[in-house]
């Protein structure tokens, strides 16, 4: 992780439109992902007080006590890491230089509202929660990019299938 | 960022103009997290047509403005 891109996530989160130009530069140069693809869909018949939700985060969130997303690589970290339900959001800790998570490392909900969830399951809002919640790091590029589509992504539906997992709530970093 | 979610392709989304990082909210403001994560899920049904992105009508650090959802 270099001083350049520390230094541009600052920049991105102070000034939105330059990220935003930039987000367009990297989706111009196609960056892997196909564009054609149909949207998947899927209607939601449950009534959410009923639902089993899950969280899928690529805010970097993992245990602070699992191995660190890989920040020496420019092109980011593919891979996925477990977080428990039973986990004490004060084990969590963010691993991704390439945005702004000052405001996230005092209060992980921003990100990650695994304690907003446990209060709506409490109230009845909400059904159950996942056994398990994923974090991801969302700055990926080339190869990785198909890695995520072809690999990650399907690993990761398998498990929230295999859990009876009926809805999630994605949060971007 | 809107551009991204549009052009990848979310069967689903609702969208804030805040600061990157702070999806959810403002930390330590759980009252905001909650409406936030509470449209989010009333997405799931008042949008039918794929790819459809929820403006919420939020502004950064206006407290106010979920007072009145």
């Amino acid at each position: 992780m270099s001083f350049k891109d520390r230094l541009m996530a600052k920049i991105f989160t102070a000034i939105p439109s330059l990220g935003r130009r930039a987000a367009k530069s990297i989706l111009s140069t196609g960056e892997g992902i196909d564009m054609k693809r149909e949207i998947p869909w899927k209607p939601f018949t449950k009534d959410i007080k009923d639902a089993r939700v899950a969280l899928v985060t690529t805010s970097g969130v993992h245990l602070s006590g699992d191995t660190p997303f890989d920040m020496v690589d420019p092109n980011g970290d593919p891979t996925f890491r477990v977080i428990s339900n039973e986990s004490d959001i004060k084990d969590l800790t963010i691993t991704h230089d390439y945005y702004d998570h000052s405001d996230a490392d005092k209060d992980m909900n921003i990100v990650f509202p695994l304690e907003r969830l446990r209060e709506m399951v409490a109230e009845g809002a909400l059904g159950s929660l996942a056994k398990e919640h994923y974090g991801l790091m969302g700055h990926l590029k080339e190869g990785h990019v198909e890695t995520l589509i072809n690999e990650t992504a399907p690993e990761i539906a398998r498990r929230l299938i295999a859990d009876n997992v009926d809805c999630v709530l994605l949060t971007p970093g | 960022m809107r551009e991204l979610t549009e052009e990848v392709g979310v069967s689903r989304a609702v969208f804030l103009k805040w600061p990157m990082g702070h999806p959810i909210g403002e930390p330590n403001f759980p009252r905001g997290q909650r409406v936030v994560i509470e449209r989010a899920f009333d997405a799931l049904k008042k949008i039918e047509e794929p790819g459809t992105i929820i403006d919420l009508p939020f502004r950064w650090k206006r407290r106010g403005d979920f007072e009145v959802g």
